[in-house]
């Protein structure tokens, strides 16, 4: 096998490749967490990559497809239902062109793979709206260009094409603060294409490697549960299992499979491939479920969930969705992203029927998100992301479910606030987008925080530590403290023109604090009605909502 | 000539002295209870002084109903020079004051009371008196108001739900807003039900919301602004009404104690009746 390994990538070649960028974008992520050019606590990038990665390689891990196709299309998929943040979803979209490039083929020659690669970035560029030079799409690029000049060498081999595109993304990663301002004014490259730039080091480590390291083979062999010995005691009244596991067979028709598993509960979801279907279900049931996938193949990852914990974690939060509050009109569900103790309480209160936690630092992963709209007892929903990093993940959902979703383009908490108090349940799904959307677009959002580096953005040089105040999610003042960061920018906004002001008073700050910032507020600008809610959000001491 | 029927209504319609006296309706009055003290709604206490008393006091006060021997003895009153009376009356599903009308009705003899359940409040009412007013028999003026009933729509912006709460008309639920925000719901009356048709966060924005609301129920035949201690807010949204509704009056009206026992101070509305549909 050694000489097929050295001309082509098979499926268990590519395997330990995808391992190999785990293992290196793991060993760095936080380096590339530093290369943040925003001072702001936000969803660090390399974390985002590292999680997204990781789920990308989770069902791979399982599988000992030979051919290379296969085990493209379960990164492909996995890394789609784990895509968080920005950097997570082009991530996702590069496997899924890669995955394209190689449909139906059982090995690649150093050509072919090079072609893959290329056509990897394609799909990226396809996948966003405004491309950006600078980024990660141009360090892809350039990786599937170096890769493809390897290719057409005649000395051309696997380790070549790929140490070829390693070092293709490097030289580019070097370029990207020539690319774009904000990286120069900031003084680092840019944190995705980094990120790239370690996964394909990572994959030509795997091929340096001579031997696969023996821990990966044995993760493979993870035993399955026998369908026949799987019995479980149901509670009476509960809330039921949430059920999964993948089906490994041939030729599964995902179709069938989902009809079948949908007479045997809710919230199903069947998506995957011919030879490995991942199903989701929320059942009473979960013995019939398993013996009726265990007739289509091998059951791996099998994991029955008590619901009622699990509603304890995410659903808690939905409030009455299930129990008191009666059923909308409209049949159209709400489900947000929020953070903190206080927020997630007025979200609740404001009708949104599941909450995913989450936000500025913990940035959801796309199947976060899809479980919690499968979760909600409407075919229709409207998902708020309320953060600038998750509205891309938040898309990606639309995709998976077979709901009719709506991504209410929410960038801050402010924003997903006015946008649900525009909700009306007695008004059909994309009349109470445009309506959201529209009372989204009304409000500012204030943000404080503390600078987390020394950096230059927007004009504006901040030290770390620095009190800084953040307008719609640009970085406007620094400072020294609270009261006065705010009432600059209550001051740039122009407050003549606004009514209200709604505090969101994080964890981290002090009932002086509090007090002083609203004094300030009154003292300077009398006109302004001034409210304060508890929202325990974590990293910014205050969230300003300005209407 | 002299009017053969008489008009009766509550306190509740938010009649206008000048109407009132123009057109000779009589107004009987419900009754607000400062804790151990009654007063008659317009007659024991000014507008302006129940405002005042409600902002001071630390308990609410409640209301009720006048008797069914108070309406008696206004009919018995208006027997002795009509033929008959149109009694038209707050919604039933808010007060019990139809159903006393009702009940004094029947212990006058011979003389025909027609008491209508207007299924709403405020000056929808002092509308509906005023047109059996101008009818030229009861069985007229008792037809001209029925047909409107189901027309009469009041559209409320509280300015704080504690009030309307411990009234019990309404919950927080019903008016979709939760415990935690301030919001202001628009409130509609329409049909014997209350319900919550917007909630916004700012009071500009929920009087913007309230014009747009009643744009699209155009046409309306009679409207009017009515405030809770806010005059001047409600003349400057009159005055863009009779802008947006050149054929229309739109007066500007005061609510009275027994509904600002429920609304609070500060609450707006936008009263009116639709057009009947063709």
């Amino acid at each position: 096998m050694a000489a097929l390994k050295a001309t082509g990538v098979d499926g268990q070649l590519f395997k330990r490749a995808l391992l190999g960028s785990l293992n290196w974008l793991a060993a760095n992520h936080e380096e590339v967490n530093r290369l943040n050019v925003f001072p702001v606590p936000d969803g660090d990038t390399g974390t985002n990559m590292l999680l997204t990665l990781q789920s990308a390689v989770e069902d791979v891990k399982e599988s000992n497809a030979a051919e290379v196709s296969k085990i493209a299309k379960l990164a492909s998929h996995g890394s789609l239902m784990g895509a968080r943040g920005n950097s997570g979803v082009i991530l996702s979209q590069i496997f899924r062109g890669f995955a394209r490039a190689v449909e139906g083929k059982g090995s690649l020659t150093p050509a072919e793979l090079a072609t893959a690669f290329e056509e990897a970035a394609n799909a990226a560029y396809r996948a966003v709206n405004k491309p950006t030079e600078g980024t990660i799409l141009t360090v892809a690029r350039e990786a599937g260009r170096a890769a493809a000049t390897a290719a057409s060498s005649p000395e051309a081999s696997v380790p070549r094409v790929i140490a070829a595109a390693a070092a293709g993304a490097r030289a580019a990663v070097l370029k990207t603060p020539s690319q774009l301002q904000i990286l120069r004014d900031a003084g680092v490259v840019d944190a995705g294409g980094y990120g790239l730039q370690l996964i394909l080091e990572g994959m030509l480590k795997s091929m340096e490697e001579s031997e696969p390291a023996p821990s990966s083979i044995a993760e493979t062999r993870r035993p399955a549960s026998p369908a026949s010995q799987v019995s479980l005691d149901l509670p009476e009244g509960g809330w039921g299992y949430c059920t999964e596991f993948l089906i490994e067979g041939d030729n599964l028709d995902t179709e069938l499979i989902r009809g079948q598993i949908e007479s045997l509960g809710n919230s199903v979801l069947v998506v995957g491939e011919p030879e490995l279907v991942k199903v989701h279900v929320h059942t009473d049931d979960p013995t019939s479920v398993i013996n009726l996938a265990g007739g289509y193949g091998k059951l791996l990852k099998l994991n029955v969930g008590d619901m009622s914990t699990q509603h304890r974690r995410i659903l808690e939060t939905a409030g009455a969705a299930s129990g008191a509050r009666p059923a909308r009109a409209n049949g159209v569900g709400l489900v947000a992203v929020v953070a903190g103790r206080g927020l997630v309480e007025i979200f609740k209160g404001l009708g949104v029927d599941a909450i995913i936690e989450g936000g500025q630092t913990m940035n959801p992963s796309t199947k976060d998100m899809l479980t919690a709209i499968e979760s909600v007892p409407y075919d229709e929903v409207l998902l708020l992301p309320n953060n600038g990093n998750v509205i891309a993940a938040a898309k990606q959902v639309v995709g998976l479910t077979k709901k009719k979703l709506h991504v209410v383009e929410t960038h801050s908490v402010p924003q997903g606030v006015s946008a649900v108090v525009a909700f009306r349940p007695e008004r059909r799904g994309d009349e109470n987008l445009r309506a959201m959307k529209a009372e989204a677009e009304r409000v500012q959002t204030i943000e404080v925080t503390h600078a987390v580096r020394d950096t230059r953005s927007n004009g504006v040089r901040v030290k770390k530590g620095d009190v800084i105040g953040l307008i719609n999610d640009r970085l406007e003042f620094a400072g020294d403290d609270y009261p006065e960061v705010v009432k600059k920018a209550l001051g740039k906004l122009g407050p003549d023109a606004y009514e209200l002001v709604t505090v969101y008073r994080g964890e981290q700050a002090s009932d002086d604090e509090l007090a002083r910032l609203e004094s300030e507020i009154r003292t300077n600008y009398p006109g302004l009605e001034v409210e304060v809610q508890q929202g325990d959000q974590q990293h910014y001491p205050f969230i300003l909502s300005v209407e | 000539m002299r009017r053969s029927f008489a008009v009766v209504t509550d306190s509740t319609a938010d009649l206008p002295n000048e109407w009132r006296d123009r057109y000779e309706i009589e107004i009987v009055p419900l009754k607000v209870l400062f804790g151990q003290e009654t007063f008659r709604d317009r007659v024991d206490m000014t507008d302006e002084e129940f405002f005042r008393r409600l902002a001071a006091s630390t308990s609410l006060p409640t209301t009720s109903a006048p008797s069914p021997g108070e309406f008696a003895d206004v009919y018995r009153r208006l027997a002795q020079d009509h033929d008959g009376c149109i009694s038209i009356h707050i919604g039933a599903q808010l007060s019990a004051t139809a159903e006393a009308a009702r009940v004094g009705a029947s212990s006058v003899d011979g003389f025909t009371v027609n008491v209508v359940d207007s299924e709403t409040v405020s000056m929808p009412i002092a509308f509906l008196c005023r047109i059996a007013a101008e009818s030229s028999s009861l069985a007229e003026a008792t037809a001209a108001v029925e047909q409107r009933v189901p027309r009469c729509r009041v559209l409320a912006l509280l300015d704080t739900l504690r009030y309307v709460e411990m009234g019990g008309r309404v919950s927080r639920a019903q008016a979709m807003i939760g415990t935690m925000l301030d919001l202001k719901p628009l409130l509609l009356v329409a049909n014997r039900e209350i319900k919550s048709v917007d909630r916004v966060r700012t009071r500009s924005r929920a009087i913007a919301r309230m014009i747009e609301f009643v744009r699209a129920e155009q046409p309306v035949e009679r409207l009017a602004v009515m405030h809770a201690q806010a005059p001047e807010e409600a003349e400057a949204i009159a005055a863009q009404l009779r802008n947006k509704f050149p054929d229309l009056e739109v007066p500007v009206g005061q609510i009275g104690c027994v509904l600002g026992t429920h609304t609070g101070p500060k609450a707006l509305g936008l009263v009116y009746i639709k057009t009947q549909s063709r």
